[in-house]
């Protein structure tokens, strides 16, 4: 296995909005699995980071959970994004787009 | 608006921790698998699949622990936790909790009941609109040293009022004692005399009907009467109809226009008011002379309320600016011209009076800041008692918190769950100590209330209250808990794993602060014995204080005649005949009357020129006069030293006569016998009165109060003086009880006149009345010294048995070595007496420095009174000595072969 970087709290809380709007109603393991898939195996979700993350995004009401009946017709809790979830994620995605984006032209290289 | 929805989420997770762990359980759980199964998909062996999950996963329990700790809030979640533990710990230990508790409550209640106290009658501000804006007028009288005085003349009132331009309300207030009897035994109501502005200005509004205003405050009114709340509800038991009724206060009926709201008890912090009435009122009393237009006569109190945006020194300017005006528009015209003069320089001078006025202020205040230190003292001992009982116990709970420890729990969080365990006990003794305090406080204010003056106070609880105590119930406990906290979670793990923790030296050492805590209780203790062995004597010597008269089965009557004209012949016959009946009844051994009634704190003197060669003058010739009846002086037991007592023969028309005391005769007639010779007294201005002839001496007797020193005093027949008010006050020596002989007394007056007022009192009560500050000093400093004194001593006996517990096992050792039993004793009573040393030669020096604050409240001894001091010591000692001696001997009771087994 490769080096892996664990994923900090604020980035997860928006890969976690993220992954929800791609792919609507999702539980916990899919969540982690498609945030690792998609950032190419770089990081590592572990419980300890995702399910507190999860809960806090529920508390304060970007996302909602239930249960239901995964593929293999397993238990499981599924979350999805809800109103505010949604217009939440577009507010930090702006606001990731905007740093960066300064971030960027400080690392561009000098111009002549 | 999010953090607040999670807040409310947290706080839902605190109360619903088990469903949601068995959810998250699950939910990790299918987790979990649905990660085996991806695993086996991928071609791992079933074990491989698992191993590989559980890895990638980490711990599962840290998991559900950060989990956790975001559902709710770790703090309270721990909080409850430690508070659950706690209240277990303390159920199952009943003896220290009740105890402990019992200790708190005793202590923390003596310090709210003490605060409460403090603040009504320092603190509190009146209950009236912006009591912050109110300003008491006071008059500065030039020559004297920078003395305000409070009392106005209705004159100078109305002329302040009128040219002031700084208040937006002035009231004018005069209490005054109002009998609701016609004829016969008095009732008396507090009648306070107001302004028609004074309600108004206050902002205190009717509970019923309307209050008195300017309208119903005119020269010539008929008077109106306005009730207190308090009045309203228990003489009329809050009826409605009362209002429009009518009340009848010394023989004038007025209507009663309405009811103040509850809650105003008048100006005067200590007493409260039952019927306002406006001060035109007085002249329907007062007669050819009233006191609107008198202009020596000093009654009302005044106070302004400031208008905003007026600065102090606004208000002192304008109080300057008019000071001439109103003096010099108000001179009384029977002043000499000197005392004239001084009188136009007076200034106004304005204080702040949101607080209320207040006598018993004065009178309270340094005795009740005492009693606060006091009381803080025995606190403070109290928390050292259960500081100690704590180490002791968390002594034995040394193994419980080293496996706490080797289990992962920080120190800090051991010392947490410790002190919140202190916390709760101290929570529980202030709510018992609460209790304690109310009851307490209530009992106090009676004690210091007296049949002249009965206190009243507004003790309801307020917010400072209930912050002082809340306050000094969080620091009791980390005050006692503290200490045991931080010592009992210094374990050193491998030897507490050793099953025998008594028999490990540093585990002993663990409990030489305990004997340190207890050599500082015997400090405190003492500081507060020797305190409350200083008011105790100083007490005693005025109580046994040789006053010059016999105070047992003395009935003093006071008569009030206010319907008659005082000054007619007539009436000095009817006083004659009611004597002349009084003395004839059974078990009445003499009768007689006079003026001034010994300890009342009143006076009446004037300089006095004797006809000896170079007697005193000036203010040394000051001499105290009484007026009397024939056997004044058999009937309070006076003895004669020379001449003759008053009789039928000193008429008005006979002779002046008088009778002196012996320190009259010392001074002014040194060497010389008295009897016979003649003195003027000083009039007004140098003009003298007529010569007086001495027909008597008498011994010294306490003119107005116990603490004075000998007071020059000559007494005059009343057949040859004018007398004062209403009606003389009769003296009556009965053979019975006084108070057996009232009815027969009172039927008695009667008979001769229906129409007289009287009051009753005893000689005995009003000596005791005019002790009550050295009572309260005395009684309460002893109750707290002796509870400051015993608390040390369970300390004490605690600490040493507590010793003697955990050493057993090495006496027995020291026993089967051959050690006697009296060099064990010895061994441990050398513990008990470093402990006794220590404490009280800090205790000693502590007294030594801080006794001199007490000398003002003490009578007939020094502060640095060494006997007081010695005997404290002593008696402290011995007692310490007691409560050390008896666990230390049941070390000697050690049987060898049984503290052996243990080991």
């Amino acid at each position: 296995m490769g080096e892996k970087s664990d994923v900090r709290q604020g980035t997860l809380a928006l890969m976690v909005l993220r992954t929800l709007e791609t792919l609507g109603s999702l539980h916990g393991y899919g969540i982690a699995r498609r945030i690792e898939q998609t950032s190419g195996d770089l990081l590592s979700v572990n419980y300890g980071t995702l399910y507190p993350a999860l809960l806090k995004l529920e508390q304060e009401g970007y996302i909602a959970s239930a249960w239901g009946l995964s593929d293999n017709n397993r238990k499981a809790k599924y979350y999805r994004l809800t109103r505010a979830g949604r217009r939440q994620l577009a507010k930090q995605a702006r606001d990731w787009e905007q740093a960066t984006a300064i971030l960027a032209r400080f690392m561009a290289p000098e111009e002549q | 608006m999010r953090k607040l929805r999670a807040l409310f989420l947290r706080l839902g997770g605190l109360f619903s921790g088990q469903r949601r762990d068995r959810e998250l359980e699950a939910e990790l759980q299918s987790h979990l698998q649905m990660h085996i199964e991806d695993n086996l998909r991928s071609g791992m062996t079933p074990e491989e699949a698992r191993r590989q999950a559980l890895i990638k996963l980490g711990g599962l329990e840290q998991t559900k622990e950060i989990y956790r700790d975001r559902r709710g809030f770790p703090f309270i979640e721990t909080l409850l936790q430690d508070l659950r533990y706690g209240a277990r710990q303390l159920r199952h230990d009943r003896v220290f909790t009740t105890v402990a508790i019992l200790t708190l409550a005793l202590g923390i209640g003596a310090n709210t009941a003490i605060f409460s106290l403090l603040d009504a009658v320092m603190l509190r501000f009146l209950p009236v609109e912006r009591p912050e804006e109110l300003v008491q007028v006071k008059r500065q009288i030039p020559n004297s040293v920078n003395m305000a005085v409070p009392s106005f003349t209705n004159r100078l009132w109305e002329q302040v009022r009128d040219q002031q331009e700084v208040f937006s309300g002035m009231l004018a207030w005069c209490p005054q004692e109002l009998d609701l009897a016609q004829g016969g035994e008095a009732h008396y109501a507090k009648g306070l005399w107001v302004n028609g502005d004074f309600f108004r200005t206050l902002g205190i509004r009717p509970a019923v009907g309307r209050l008195i205003t300017t309208v119903d405050d005119q020269r010539g009114c008929p008077g109106v009467a306005v009730l207190s709340y308090g009045f309203w509800q228990e003489h009329f038991a809050g009826a409605g109809s009362a209002v429009g009724g009518t009340i009848s206060l010394d023989n004038h009926t007025y209507p009663i226009a309405g009811v103040a709201a509850p809650g105003f008890y008048g100006m005067e912090v200590g007493t409260k008011f039952d019927v306002a009435l406006p001060i035109c009122a007085t002249a329907i009393y007062d007669g050819a002379r009233p006191r609107l237009d008198h202009l020596s006569w000093w009654w009302l109190q005044i106070a302004g309320r400031v208008k905003p945006g007026i600065s102090p020194a606004q208000v002192r300017a304008d109080l300057d600016l008019i000071s001439p005006r109103v003096f010099a528009a108000t001179v009384p015209p029977n002043w000499d011209t000197d005392g004239q003069n001084t009188f136009r320089k007076g200034l106004l001078k304005a204080t702040p009076v949101s607080t209320g006025t207040s006598g018993l202020r004065e009178q309270f205040a340094r005795p009740l800041q005492f009693l606060m230190v006091v009381v803080g003292a025995v606190l403070l001992i109290a928390c050292a008692n259960i500081a100690s009982l704590m180490l002791a116990r968390t002594a034995t709970r040394h193994r419980e918190m080293a496996v706490r420890r080797a289990l992962g729990a920080s120190r800090m969080r051991l010392a947490r769950q410790l002190l919140t365990e202190c916390i709760l006990l101290s929570t529980a003794g202030t709510l018992v100590g609460i209790l304690l305090a109310r009851w307490g406080s209530l009992l106090l204010v009676r004690f210091i209330s007296t049949t002249g003056n009965q206190v009243f106070l507004d003790l309801s609880l307020d917010w400072r209250i209930l912050g002082f105590t809340a306050v000094t119930a969080l620091l009791t406990g980390i005050l006692f808990g503290a200490l045991p906290a931080f010592r009992s979670t210094r374990v050193s793990l491998t030897a507490a794993m050793k099953a025998s923790g008594a028999a490990d030296p540093e585990h002993r050492a663990h409990f030489r602060p305990g004997l340190w805590i207890v050599a500082s209780q015997v400090a405190l203790s003492l500081v507060l014995v020797v305190g409350a062995g200083l008011f105790l004597r100083s007490f005693v010597k005025l109580l046994t204080l040789d006053v010059g008269f016999d105070r047992t089965n003395v009935l003093i009557m006071r008569t009030d005649a206010r319907t008659a004209d005082l000054a007619s012949a007539q009436w000095a016959a009817t006083w004659d005949e009611i004597e002349r009946r009084l003395s004839s009844l059974p078990g009445i051994e003499s009768v007689s009357r006079s003026v001034m009634i010994p300890i009342t704190g009143a006076e009446w003197n004037q300089y006095v020129h004797a006809d000896s060669p170079n007697p005193p003058a000036g203010e040394a010739s000051l001499t105290y006069l009484n007026s009397v009846a024939p056997a004044y002086f058999r009937t309070l037991r006076i003895a004669f030293l020379a001449g003759r007592d008053f009789n039928a023969q000193d008429t008005a028309t006979s002779p002046k006569v008088a009778i002196i005391n012996q320190t009259v005769a010392r001074k002014f007639y040194p060497n010389l016998d008295p009897v016979g010779r003649f003195f003027r007294l000083d009039e007004e201005q140098g003009k003298l009165g007529a010569p007086i002839q001495i027909v008597g001496v008498v011994r010294d007797s306490k003119y107005e109060s116990l603490r004075e020193g000998d007071y020059p005093c000559a007494y005059f027949p009343v057949s040859q003086s004018p007398g004062f008010g209403g009606g003389p006050n009769f003296m009556i020596r009965t053979a019975v009880r006084p108070s057996a002989a009232l009815s027969v007394i009172q039927a008695t007056v009667a008979s001769v006149d229906k129409s007289i007022s009287l009051e009753f009192n005893t000689l005995a009560r009003q000596v005791d009345d005019s002790l009550v500050q050295e009572r309260v000093l005395a009684t309460l400093s002893s109750f707290f010294g002796g509870l400051a004194l015993l608390l040390a001593m369970v300390g004490l006996y605690g600490a040493i048995s507590y010793m003697v517990t955990q050493r057993h096992t090495e006496f027995g050792v020291r026993m089967a070595l051959g050690a006697a039993q009296a060099s064990i004793l010895r061994l441990v009573l050398r513990d008990v007496v470093v402990i006794i040393v220590a404490g009280v030669m800090v205790g000693a020096g502590i007294s030594v420095l801080s006794v001199q604050l007490l000398q003002k409240f003490l009578f007939g001894l020094p502060a640095h009174d060494t006997l007081t001091l010695a005997v404290a010591i002593g008696v402290l000692s011995f007692v310490a000595f007691i409560a050390g001696y008896l666990p230390a001997r049941r070390a000697t009771k050690v049987d060898p072969m049984v503290a052996l087994r243990y080991e």
